[in-house]
């Protein structure tokens, strides 16, 4: 019942080592019923491959120090375009900047500003105070650049993070990172399995579609029955 | 005399049955004749046993699904593993901008082992300690030198009434009970296991929460992290966020140590051994690392990891 589907053919790369409809898992009796197997690791690879690549990853120049952001928890009042930034993006720059401090200042103002402030090192003494971390209650403010600082402001509110990260881009002079072969070859991995899932869905649904529909009309039988046992 | 009994039974059938062939020998044979009856008529007797096919072979019992006796290990070798400082890079980033305290870096220890049997179960000291609010509450006679002595050790709640009017009305701060070996009675009257064993806080000798020095068990409670196999898997905090991978890694190593003497400990006809550790964090995926430590791209240093997150 569960094997391979006839209609509707995937027009994926059929010759990828991972890819092997059908027969038993190569460790354990379980049949291999998708190629995204349980020893695979799948899930996790995917979500790696989204840390390490895609719009953000970028290598920031030596003199942005740290960055700062705040905006508030929920999305309404233009808060949507930080938060994806910080969900989407963020992560990605982090990832190819380990050292850079990354804080967020998340509050419980909808009405309040949606800023990202940059630190920049001018001078050689970086006696700056010391950076707050993350919250979530509005208490880790942007401090004040220390001397030897300068800064500069994003406004997020209001803006797609696909905007907010090339206005970052720009002004720090940060450079994006390509995707490795060997990373793209993932990502399509990624997005051949993504079709295929599709495909199964919409197989999926007629089979359970088929099934509601019997049932209804078994129910709607049975209760018509009824009525007429009722009435006689 | 089983003859007999086989005969009398077969006979006590043959009267019951109606087919009038087997109803005609019932009287012509008197009850008191039956062993030397059978044994002359044994050839007319009609013998229903001789007709299950499955005489004296084993009983066919419905198919059974395989049980195994250990818990499934998984073949590591096309696992990715990573270097905890790579690992820490990676679940750095998934939590960029999550307040640092309440998010942890937590082990979970892969052990190959026998389902059912005695488990890893025990308490360790981390060199930095990833909890700092523990409050205890003491079960001991109310009046007495103990409940002082609590008191001055720092418990929040010490007696016996008032702690287990505290639980029952369900608004307590601590998050440790002890009971004093004097109140174990106490405790038990009061019927409390109901509330307090979902939320793993009964006292019991088994976890060590039931004591008769209390001085010793408090110095233990503070600063000491539980953990315990489930499903042959051992999970434990083992750091915030905010820690640099060498606390991390000092951690992680006393861990591991306390579990492998603890597998040494438990005795030889449950034989344990570990398969894997993985790293996660809060929000992260779990990494599975390879005991390295070194980040294996060049251009980043372990200190790059110590930044405020």
């Amino acid at each position: 019942m569960l094997t391979t589907t006839t209609e509707g053919k995937y027009d994926c790369n059929l010759n990828h080592p991972l890819h092997l409809h059908g027969g038993a898992c190569a460790t354990c009796s379980a049949p291999r019923l998708h190629y995204r197997d349980h020893h695979d690791n799948a899930d996790v690879r995917h979500q790696l491959l989204n840390i390490r690549a895609g719009p953000g990853a970028a290598l920031l120049p030596k003199e942005v120090t740290k960055v700062h952001m705040q905006f508030a928890h929920r999305i309404e009042g233009g808060h949507m375009g930080p938060r994806k930034f910080w969900r989407e993006n963020l992560p990605k720059l982090k990832y190819w900047n380990p050292s850079v401090p990354m804080v967020i200042n998340r509050t419980n103002d909808q009405q309040g500003p949606a800023v990202m402030t940059v630190y920049f090192k001018d001078g050689k003494d970086a006696s700056a105070p010391r950076f707050p971390s993350s919250a979530a209650d509005g208490k880790s403010p942007a401090p004040k650049p220390g001397p030897g600082e300068r800064t500069i402001t994003i406004n997020m509110k209001g803006r797609n993070s696909s905007v907010i990260l090339q206005e970052f881009l720009d002004k720090t002079g940060a450079v994006p990172l390509q995707p490795t072969a060997k990373d793209e070859e993932e990502f399509r991995e990624f997005e051949d399995l993504k079709r295929k899932s599709e495909i199964d869905r919409a197989r999926i649904q007629k089979i359970n579609d088929a099934k509601r529909r019997e049932k209804a009309m078994l129910a709607k039988a049975m209760s018509d029955a009824q009525a007429l046992k009722a009435a006689v | 005399m089983a003859s007999t009994q086989q005969c009398l039974a077969s006979l006590a059938r043959l009267s019951l049955a109606s087919t009038p062939t087997r109803a005609a020998l019932v009287p012509t044979i008197p009850k008191f004749l039956v062993p030397s009856a059978a044994a002359v008529g044994a050839s007319q007797q009609v013998r229903y046993a001789t007709h299950n096919s499955n005489k004296g072979g084993p009983k066919k019992a419905a198919k059974k699904k395989k049980q195994y006796k250990f818990f499934k290990s998984w073949d590591l070798s096309a696992q990715q593993q990573f270097s905890l400082c790579d690992a820490m890079r990676y679940l750095r980033a998934v939590e960029v901008g999550q307040p640092p305290l309440s998010v942890k870096y937590e082990v979970h220890v892969k052990l190959r082992t026998r389902k059912g049997g005695p488990v890893v179960r025990d308490r360790v000291r981390l060199p930095t300690p990833v909890k700092t609010d523990t409050v205890i509450a003491v079960i001991c006679p109310d009046g007495s030198p103990i409940q002082e002595e609590a008191k001055k050790l720092g418990a929040v709640l010490a007696g016996e009434e008032a702690v287990f009017e505290a639980i029952k009305s369900g608004n307590f701060t601590f998050n440790k009970l002890l009971c004093h070996t004097e109140s174990e009675g106490a405790l038990r009257k009061a019927n409390v296991g109901k509330i307090l064993g979902p939320r793993g806080l009964m006292p019991s000798g088994k976890t060590k929460t039931v004591t008769n020095n209390l001085e010793a068990t408090f110095r233990d409670m503070i600063g000491m992290d539980e953990y315990r196999e489930r499903n042959g898997v051992v999970r434990m905090a083992v750091g915030q966020l905010g820690f640099t991978p060498k606390q991390l890694a000092e951690n992680i190593k006393t861990f591991m140590a306390k579990i492998k003497s603890d597998i040494n400990k438990i005795d030889d006809s449950t034989p344990k051994m570990v398969e894997e550790v993985v790293l996660s964090t809060t929000h992260g995926p779990g990494l599975s690392l390879n005991a390295e430590f070194a980040p294996t791209d060049d251009k980043i240093k372990p200190e790059d990891l110590e930044s405020v997150m």
